[in-house]
């Protein structure tokens, strides 16, 4: 939506559009960041203990110490415990934590969709120092104890990952905090770790104090990929969706942040962080996923790359190019590493979902047209926004409202004055299939009289600053606290605001936007909650003083995942988990998929910000999160007709296709523009919808095979070398490649078709010409042009009866669109439910599998004992790249059959099936006879 | 693009009166979605050509929802073809057309239900209720209108007369004016002879003032060459009358620098290219140059900067004030220019006012001279005066006031509108401006533009434009919707977009009830 600009309108004067990097850290200004990137040894204290060494079910587990490797007595200086445990679908997960903590160290505990499932695990042997393990697939570990480090194997034997190659294996240990020149048991301890630095018990940034009551408890581990072309993932950067060295330069942050005015080719931190990176070469993909919520910074070296020193290539890789070494380092927490072995990019991306879980079906309309703006300022704006569309002809199926709805910014009321009726406006959305976002942000305003703020003030609800009173930051209602959603009373609370009851006006068809949810603090340190702030912590037995709470710094990256996990389960409270909730959140983290969309956040009406929106929800789908979209239009400055149509065009094919603006800025509803303009945002948006079940299809999928909606191309061509590096075009599933038109005033853009060794063939979704895939070529675009192909080979569903909104489409015939490949062969999918209720769990569905070959077409049902009662049928079958037409086809379904009419388009080898008829609530076939 | 429901209204009662008459001979039997106009283009006797003649088709599959013609005509009563058109009768209210898409969609847009033809129940006949409805409004603003024009008559007498009042003021004006002229011509030649007779009284003394002038100039002159001989003598100790690099060189006051000794470079300022300087090179050159020098060390002189700057604040100062009295209002200039110049005036005769004592007949010539001096500048002001009277009825009789002028009595009348934070004021024809009811100054939300409402009627908008500029943005602009009512009033003022904002004004002046054919060319599809 929007970030702190009113506090900055205060200080700036004139529209200077750029980030202020000075109120962000460099890792030098990050204490840990900067002790840990200059730690370097030679050599690893870290040892395995062979003795200590069980496996137990899926688990070995080891004690692993700190050694003094300056002198020949191997003192052990710090005690560890290391579990290695083998989980299904070829990964393993390596967990250091302390033996003994001073206090217990924070694990993150929302990312994960559940416990992990077991695989088995064996061991193989024991020797030379050495431990081998095996799990079910046929993946083993070879653990070297001195120094520690993991080879993990892929199936054929090859060293896939190694983690602590570099030494960089790091658990700094809790301490006491001791005078200056006081004497205490661990004082003799020659660690490099025991001459603490001025930063060890407090930090300073800018006018912020952060009083780091605990001391240092950084975490850090490295990763290398041998055989590696390129590493990918970390999301959420400006950068290219490859990842680069960082020698020299920043290294990748990840800290969830509200970065007012955010710039390009940045690896600098965003509103969302999602630990997990892939590395990818003709020769296998494998991942990383470092399971923790604090503060992180990613170093990367690609071998491969120019600025890395050759000598050291050599010498770690003998010669060999292609290697990408990658380092974590958290401010806190433990070392929780998953690995993820593939060997496929498909396999790597579905084995980090397995962990964190696949993203629900959303509800239909979530996929379908969404209009925003900061803000629609009364009743009658709505309404003529809703009006316009329809006078206009172009589908929308949402209406959003930001802040200015609230009374004076206290969320779960309205302003009464602007929004007096709120339930009869939502009637008059509905009553047209469409529905109303409106957003709730996790600040609370702190005025005497407001129920959730006497409510939070009363229980202690709040956050609590690091003298346990009650946190106060600035944010939109000035001063404001912050709900412990940490707290199962306080999310219990929370949820129960998202009632009928409670939030008078809202019904099922009002859905919820949470955005500042990094959090956004305008006065707190880097515009965030200050890091010794606590947060509820279960309270056990024994755990008093520093123990009792979590500080903000070990959790911050998870608290807005767990402010959308509870307003997630507040909507599902409200309908009796009847209806799925959709809500669109900024901050994100691992696990966010579950419960929510993304997007990129407050982007800039230029044309850097539409190319920059593909790199980024690429690197979101690969990392689980594939509901991303940025601000159609840009939310700062305005776009102009171009750049808008662009735009539009653009985000017809990503996920979340919302338009929005800032409140500062001209109003820019597609009738706005001129008349050719708007007809053409009209296509683009007549073009999404036209699509729609084809999406809906895939993200149903998603939830079965775990896969990305919007994939790079290396996904499905894995060993096309030229693809890796692509991010300016995708595939949508396997079936559709898009290449949006990013550039101005271009009459041709280049277009990279993959699959050549298949001899695969991509139609042009306009014309139905099939272009052989041949690497690169270059395709004219007019303004009205947008680059899609359509893989031969392959079915994809269309309605081409564009209603008012979605819903009111449901029963609307497709059009099924037959792209034939080499063999005259083709197929695709279509999922069917009711769009917004949970009955698919109830076998009302429908899931089938559509084939064409030369003599047969047949619709079948993948579950069979599933069904749903469409009343939508087929239209129209189109069948391109169709070389000896049939003379006669014939549908079967049922009992019944009927002879259907074909027309041949002998120009460009289409046969277009005429009104087949069959309704696609069963099963049906149609036999061709030549 | 936010029209008010009221005004929507307006437009469907006119149409209602449109509509009777096609619904009269509704039922000749044609294809569902099918206009009467284009009943004979579907002849079931016939195979059916698309309208575009793009195909011809088996007239059984028109209207079997699937579209055959790239132009949508076979498909008029179904939802099969993106760009067709659906046509309900709507017996008893008045007749729609639809995109195809809003067909069989579950939504009822029809009042007749046809739209939804395959779910008939969802769908129930409304039209009579609705056109009843519609007639009692429509009723209801005939009247307003009715009653509403009575009053616009009297507006539009009262505005013709106000303007044919502004144009007899104009006609007097044009005569005062040449009347006026004439007295400036008289005064002006009056003037020149007095001030004649002045000059040449005065000659005498002016020419006694140039001698004195002339005795001063060079009485300083002779100072000066002497005080640079006295200091000349002084540096030239060998009494040689030439002035040496070594002679100057320990006397401070040419270490220009002040740093402790006479550098070459400065000796070149003051020698130039010579080693030394005669006297009376000294007293042309290096003397000039020498002598502030002088005046600085014995703390006479000061670097004159900061005095400068001082003033140039002032006027600064002053002129911002100009502005802030400029803002908005362009009929103040020509005020402002007479007060200026007569400001100069005063200036001017200020000076001229020395004490000077003259003899009596001179001082009488004098005397005449400036009372013939006074009369004529109040003769030109009287001329400025009138310009610029005549100047404002001539932009008022401009403005555009209606067909009839029957908003020309509503030029300059302000009208209120208060909400939770403002008070608006609009007046009519001048300004509007915004007041937070915290206090705070009075914000521009535009001057007078222009009547702005489309083609088929221009006096339904009105346009203030270039308002005080947004923060970092446009110039606030005001649009005016102007309906026909029995008061003159502010309806609603509200900020649809950002700095442009929005009233609805209701007027009798707006009730043409002569006119009302041009409105019911407003229909949608």
């Amino acid at each position: 939506m929007k970030s702190l600009e009113l506090i900055l309108f205060i200080f700036t004067i004139g529209g200077i559009y750029a980030v202020d990097r000075n109120n962000f850290k460099t890792c030098d200004q990050s204490g840990f960041c900067k002790r840990l990137r200059s730690f370097k040894p030679e050599k690893s204290q870290y040892t395995l203990n062979l003795d200590s060494v069980l496996v137990h079910g899926n688990v070995l587990s080891a004690e692993v110490n700190t050694i003094d490797t300056l002198t020949e007595k191997k003192t052990v200086l710090w005690q560890y415990t290391l579990r290695l445990s083998a989980l299904i679908d070829g990964t393993f997960r390596v967990e250091i934590d302390e033996a003994d903590p001073l206090y217990p160290r924070y694990r993150t505990q929302l990312a994960l969709d559940g416990e992990p499932k077991p695989d088995k695990l064996q061991l193989v042997s024991s020797e030379n120092g050495k431990i081998t393990i095996i799990n079910t697939q046929g993946h083993k570990v070879v653990i070297t104890a001195e120094p520690l480090k993991f080879e993990f194997l892929d199936k054929s034997g090859d060293v896939a990952v190694v983690l602590n190659e570099n030494s960089q294996l790091l658990v700094e240990p809790l301490r006491v905090r001791r005078e200056k020149n006081s004497d205490d048991e661990e004082g003799n301890a020659e660690n490099a770790l025991d001459v603490e630095d001025e930063t060890a018990w407090s930090e300073n940034f800018k006018s912020h104090h952060d009083s780091k009551p605990r001391g240092n408890e950084a975490v850090s581990l490295d990763a290398s990929f041998p055989d590696a072309d390129h590493a990918y993932g970390i999301p959420y950067h400006t950068d290219k969706f490859y990842l680069k060295t960082t020698t020299s330069a920043e290294p990748y942050r990840l800290y969830n942040l509200d970065v007012f005015e955010f710039e390009l080719d940045s690896p600098m931190a965003l509103y969302g962080s999602i630990p997990v990176m892939y590395a990818h070469g003709a020769k296998r993909s494998v991942g990383v996923f470092w399971h923790n919520s604090a503060e992180t910074w990613v170093d990367v070296v690609n071998y491969a790359d120019g600025t890395v020193v050759s000598s050291l290539v050599n010498l770690v890789t003998g010669g060999a190019k292609r290697r990408v070494d990658a380092r974590f380092m958290s401010e806190s927490g433990i070392v929780d590493m998953f690995v993820l072995l593939g060997d496929t990019p498909s396999d790597v991306f579905r084995q980090y979902v397995t962990l964190t879980g696949p993203a629900p079906i959303p509800p239909k309309f979530s996929l379908a047209y969404h209009q925003c703006r900061w803000n629609y300022v009364d009743e009658n704006d709505v309404r003529s926004v809703d009006e316009n569309f329809d006078v206009h002809d172009i589908p929308a199926d949402v209406i959003w409202l930001d802040i200015e709805y609230t009374d004076r910014k206290k969320y779960f009321t309205w302003d009464v004055e602007k929004f007096p009726h709120p339930a009869e406006m939502v009637a008059n959305l509905t009553a047209k299939g469409r529905k109303l976002v409106v957003i709730i942000d996790p600040h609370v305003k702190r005025e005497a009289g407001y129920f959730v703020h006497e409510d939070a003030t009363d229980n202690g609800y709040y956050v609590k600053d690091k003298d346990g009173k009650d946190y106060e930051g600035w944010c939109w209602p000035g001063s404001s606290s912050y709900l412990d959603f940490f707290n199962p009373v306080v999310s219990q609370y929370y949820r129960e605001r998202y009632s009928f009851e409670n939030f008078p006006g809202t019904s099922k068809d009002v859905h919820i936007w949470n955005d500042m949810n990094e959090p956004s603090v305008f006065n707190g340190p880097e515009v965030t909650m200050p890091k010794d702030c606590r947060h509820y912590k279960s309270a056990q037995d024994g755990q008093d003083g520093l123990a009792s709470f979590w500080e903000h710094r070990h959790v911050h990256n998870e608290y807005g995942l767990w402010n959308i996990k509870a307003t997630y389960e507040g909507m599902l409270q409200r309908t009796n988990s009847k209806y799925r909730p959709f809500i669109l959140t900024r901050s994100t983290f691992a696990g966010t998929q579950r419960y929510a969309a993304m997007w990129t956040g407050d982007n800039m009406a230029e044309w850097g910000y539409l190319a920059v929106s593909i790199p980024m929800c690429l690197a979101s789908a690969v990392a689980g999160v594939s509901f991303c979209g940025s601000d159609v239009g840009g939310f700062f400055k305005y776009p102009e007709a171009e750049l808008m149509t662009r735009w539009y065009q653009a985000g017809a094919y990503q996920a979340f296709f919302r338009a929005h603006s800032h409140i500062e800025t001209k109003r820019r509803e597609p009738w706005l523009y001129d008349s050719a303009t708007m007809a053409l945002i009209r296509d683009a948006n007549r073009r999404r919808y036209a699509l729609l079940d084809f999406w809906y299809t895939l993200f149903y999928e998603h939830t079965i095979n775990k896969l990305p909606v919007m994939r790079p191309l290396f996904q499905e061509y894995p060993k096309e070398q030229d693809a890796f590096t692509i991010d300016d075009q995708y595939l949508l599933g396997d079936k559709l490649l898009i290449r949006p038109v990013v550039e101005p005033g271009v009459s041709s853009v280049k277009v990279y078709l993959p699959g050549a060794s298949t001899s695969t063939l991509w139609y042009d979704v306009d014309s139905y010409h099939a272009h052989k895939a041949n690497g690169y070529f270059n395709q004219e675009v007019t303004i009205s042009k947008t680059p899609v192909y359509q893989r031969g080979g392959s079915i994809i569903p269309r309605k081409e009866r564009i209603r008012r909104s979605s819903s009111l489409m449901a029963n609307d015939p497709y059009t099924l669109i037959v792209t034939l490949d080499v063999n005259n062969t083709a197929e695709g999918t279509l999922y069917i439910d009711d769009g917004e209720t949970y009955e698919y769990r109830n076998k009302k569905f429908i899931y089938a599998k559509i084939t064409y070959e030369l003599n047969l077409m047949s619709y079948t049902f993948v579950n069979e004992n599933a069904s749903y009662p469409t009343r939508s049928w087929v239209e129209r079958i189109v069948i391109a790249g169709i070389k000896t037409p049939p003379k006669t086809a014939k549908l079967h379904q049922g009992n019944k059959q009927t002879v259907l009419q074909m027309t041949l388009h002998r120009g460009n080898d289409v046969l277009v099936i005429r009104k087949p008829g069959a309704s696609m609530a069963q099963p049906w076939t149609i036999t061709f006879t030549y | 693009m936010i029209y008010s429901t009221w005004f929507n209204k307006f437009n469907s009662f006119l149409l209602i009166i449109c509509s009777f008459i096609i619904h009269a001979q509704s039922d000749v039997p044609r294809p569902r979605g099918v206009s009467l106009s284009k009943a004979s283009l579907y002849s079931p006797t016939k195979d059916f050509t698309c309208f575009d003649g793009t195909a011809t088709i088996p007239f059984s599959y028109v209207n079997d929802d699937y579209c055959d013609c790239f132009d949508g005509s076979d498909e008029p009563g179904t939802s099969a073809c993106l760009n067709g058109v659906f046509h309900c009768t709507n017996a008893g209210h008045r007749p729609q057309n639809l995109p195809s898409s809003r067909v069989t969609d579950g939504v009822c847009d029809c009042c007749d239900g046809t739209d939804e033809y395959a779910t008939p129940e969802l769908c129930p006949n409304t039209c009579e209720e609705l056109g009843k409805e519609a007639r009692a409004e429509a009723q209801r603003l005939a009247e307003l209108y009715k009653a509403g024009s009575r009053l616009r008559l009297e507006f539009i007498e009262k505005g013709n007369k106000k303007r044919t009042e502004m144009a007899e003021q104009l006609s007097q004006l044009e005569k005062d004016k040449a009347e006026a002229e004439k007295i400036r011509a008289e005064k002006e030649v009056l003037k020149k002879e007095l001030e004649d007779k002045e000059n040449e009284a005065l000659k005498v003394y002016r020419e006694e003032e140039e001698q004195e002038r002339q005795r001063k100039l060079e009485k300083e002159k002779e100072n000066l060459i002497k005080e640079a001989m006295e200091h000349f003598n002084r540096y030239d100790s060998d009494k040689d009358e030439v002035l040496t690099v070594d002679e100057i060189k320990p006397v401070n006051v040419f270490d220009k620098d002040k740093n402790g000794e006479v550098d070459e470079e400065e000796i070149k300022y003051f020698f130039g290219e010579h080693e030394k300087v005669d006297k009376d090179a000294f007293v042309s050159t290096t003397w000039p140059m020498l002598k502030p020098l002088l005046m600085m060390e014995q703390g006479m002189f000061k670097p004159a900067e900061e005095h400068e700057e001082a003033e140039l604040d002032s006027e600064a100062e002053h002129n911002a004030d100009v502005d802030a009295e400029y803002t908005g209002n362009e009929d103040n200039e020509d005020a402002d220019d007479l007060q200026q110049e007569e400001v100069e005036e005063q200036e001017q005769e200020h000076e001229s006012h020395k004490p000077k004592i003259y003899d009596e007949e001179t001082q009488k010539l004098v005397d005449e001279a400036t009372e013939a001096r006074n009369q004529f500048s109040d003769a030109e002001r009287t001329v400025r005066e009138v310009e610029s009277n005549i100047r404002n009825i001539k932009q008022n009789l401009e403005k555009d006031y209606g067909l009839q002028q029957e908003f020309a009595t509503l030029d300059g009348q302000c009208l209120e509108y208060e909400d939770k934070e403002y008070i608006y004021k609009l007046c009519l024809f001048q300004k509007v401006t915004q007041k937070s009811k915290n206090g705070g100054a009075e914000v521009g939300l535009g001057n007078w533009g222009e009547w702005a409402g489309g083609d088929n009627n221009k006096y339904s908008v009105m346009k203030y434009t270039n308002g005080v500029a947004c923060w970092n943005g446009p110039n606030r602009i005001t649009v005016v919707n102007v309906n026909c009512g029995m008061e003159t009033q502010l309806l609603s003022v509200t900020e649809p977009y950002r700095c442009e904002y929005k009233i609805e004004l209701s007027t009798p002046a707006a009730c043409d009830d002569s006119n009302t054919s041009q409105h019911s060319a407003h229909d949608e599809l």
